[in-house]
């Protein structure tokens, strides 16, 4: 694709990622109500070194997102995943590469966003996905993410950052059907220095393989609004 | 979004911009024999970029009856309407009596053009009436709306655009006062329409498969493009029963129908010079009009309009909340009024 590498397709991650990026075992789901179907399955973690490092204050409010995911999680809300939780997230996404700018389209929610390949973008305002400037570095695309929210988690278990964060994302194809990808997550508000996830994603090769509609909104609403509901006899 | 808002969405729809002496004519354009189709490297027509459909704001979906089959207003009418309007020209900079501008900065308006409604067929502009069982079934969902849309019980007697779910992709792509954002993505085999409301992006396989099982329905339907010389013809099926089309577009509870499973869209997107796309999309859905329906305009690049910024609809939605924490507080408040009354 214009003497450069051929992302084009629909990729997913295969890992325990969204449930947790660091090293876990095994551990009871939020609900018992639902058994084993949401428990979290055992996990080799995806962090560079293995711990993400927060600071103590940020470390604390780790403890009480994952004491409160079961509605504090936005992914139980249907909101936008943000970068870079949308890469892993257990839902194939799609890259539409041409010789200009890129496009990545998720199934969760139809997150989307444009990667700018041209002249850099400033991020104007903050929003959930962010504003995503590519370019590449010999075979490999470098995307710097900057003008997220900060309202978005890393992932099930309570990983976050602030509206400080800067990710910069890396795709390498490592052969036709998957991809290394590498995301470096700076923000000095919750993190005592930078770091780094890595992941594999993979080509999903089903001939008939295409995004479909998880258009999530009508699953949260009790969740969300049941406490608004009129009651019977009131 | 929600209806509060709606009845000045409306208002703001009938502005006409103030130069009323502007573009002389909304005929759609045609291809110019000076001006060649681009390509992509891959060798489809290139149809990337970003088209708003802003500037057909001003252009109602139906037409006035009293135009008959005259597609195109005269300059005259064009003047006309508006004069008619300036009287809601305040909305956006604030009223006289020193309300707050509550639409400032929010509302696009459009540009004067003289086509006289987004319905092009039939030939009288209007969308044909819905069928025997149709009507039957609109009745019963608007005296729904009409019951509940004041005092919801639930969140399911909102629409599906005050629940910032979709309003589907005509809705999406229909001119509106604001959100007109549309974008369109390539790359081998695919074609990705992007429209700013709601952040849709619909993707297109080009490569001539089946549609996916009819079991599996969804809001924005499955798409399947292929090219007709250089115009992309999509058609989309697998619809889930919910597509709501509306006079303004989609998502007003009180006007327009919802169409059945069995809809099927038949859209065209062709590129005719550098700025402009002729869109067009026919509406089919047996079990609710008696015939089909096309409704098509001009898609026009503008100069400062070239990027798509996230809207993040239901992760700022208050209005739900504040429509249904209302509700139940009015009735709370009713209930103790009542018991005051029984007290005394």
């Amino acid at each position: 694709m214009g003497g450069k590498p051929n992302l084009n397709g629909i990729w997913e991650s295969l890992s325990t990622a969204n449930w947790d990026l660091q090293d876990h075992s095994a551990y009871a789901g939020p609900m018992w109500e639902l058994g084993a179907i949401v428990a979290v399955p055992a996990g080799q973690g995806v962090v560079e070194g293995g711990l993400i490092p927060y600071l103590p204050s940020a470390a604390e409010k780790r403890k009480q997102n994952f004491a409160n995911r079961r509605s504090a999680d936005p992914e139980a809300k249907c909101y936008l995943p943000g970068i870079p939780r949308a890469t892993y997230l257990p839902y194939p996404f799609q890259i539409v590469q041409s010789d200009k700018d890129l496009l990545f389209v998720y199934e969760y929610a139809t997150a989307n966003r444009q990667v700018n390949m041209g002249k850099p973008r400033e991020a104007v305002a903050d929003s959930w996905m962010g504003m995503s400037n590519g370019h590449w570095e010999g075979d490999t695309l470098v995307v710097d993410v900057t003008g997220l929210n900060g309202k978005g988690w890393f992932d099930r278990a309570g990983d976050f950052a602030s509206d400080g964060l800067h990710v910069v994302e890396r795709y390498s194809l490592t052969d036709r059907d998957h991809v290394a990808y590498e995301a470096t997550m700076e923000d000095p508000k919750v993190f005592t220095r930078p770091w780094k996830l890595h992941l594999t994603l993979y080509r999903r090769v089903e001939k008939d393989s295409q995004l479909l509609d998880f258009k999530c909104i009508p699953f949260a609403e009790e969740l969300l609004y049941g406490e608004f509901r009129k009651q019977p006899g009131k | 979004m929600n209806y509060r808002y709606r009845l000045i969405a409306l208002a703001a729809f009938a502005v006409t911009v103030m130069m009323v002496s502007a573009q002389p004519a909304a005929k759609t354009a045609t291809a110019t024999k000076t001006w060649k189709q681009p390509m992509t490297p891959w060798g489809d027509p290139d149809l990337q970029g970003v088209w708003p459909s802003t500037s057909m704001i001003q252009t109602p979906m139906e037409r006035d009856p009293k135009l008959g089959t005259r597609a195109v207003l005269t300059d005259e009418e064009v003047a006309q309407k508006a004069a008619r309007n300036k009287q809601f020209a305040r909305i956006e900079t604030g009223s006289a009596n020193g309300r707050v501008p509550i639409a400032a900065g929010w509302f696009d308006y459009g540009k004067p053009n003289r086509q006289a409604s987004l319905v092009v067929d039939p030939p009288d502009g209007r969308i044909p009436p819905l069928t025997p069982e149709a009507q039957v079934r609109e009745a019963a969902r608007k005296k729904q709306w009409d019951e509940k849309k004041d005092s919801p019980d639930t969140w399911l007697d909102l629409t599906t655009w005050d629940r910032c779910i979709t309003l589907g992709p005509v809705g999406s792509v229909l001119p509106f006062a604001y959100n007109n954002g549309q974008q369109i993505s390539q790359g081998p085999g695919y074609v990705v329409f992007r429209n700013e409301m709601i952040h849709e992006a619909r993707v297109i396989p080009l490569d001539g498969r089946p549609h996916a099982s009819p079991q599996v329905r969804s809001w924005m339907g499955d798409s399947r493009g292929h090219w007709e010389g250089n115009t992309l013809v999509v058609e989309t099926t697998n619809f889930n029963g919910q597509f709501f089309i509306g006079s303004q577009g989609g998502g007003f509870g009180d006007s327009g129908a919802v169409a059945t499973d069995q809809l099927r869209l038949l859209e065209r997107f062709t590129r005719v010079d550098d700025d402009t796309i002729n869109y067009e999309v026919t509406i089919d859905d047996p079990k609710t009009w008696t015939k089909p329906w096309k409704i098509a305009y001009p898609l026009r690049r503008e100069a400062n309009y070239d990027y798509i910024y996230e809207y993040a609809c239901h992760e700022g939605n208050i209005f739900m909340h504040d429509a249904l924490a209302g509700a139940r507080a009015n009735e709370k408040k009713a209930a103790e009024a009542a018991a005051q009354k029984g007290v005394k």
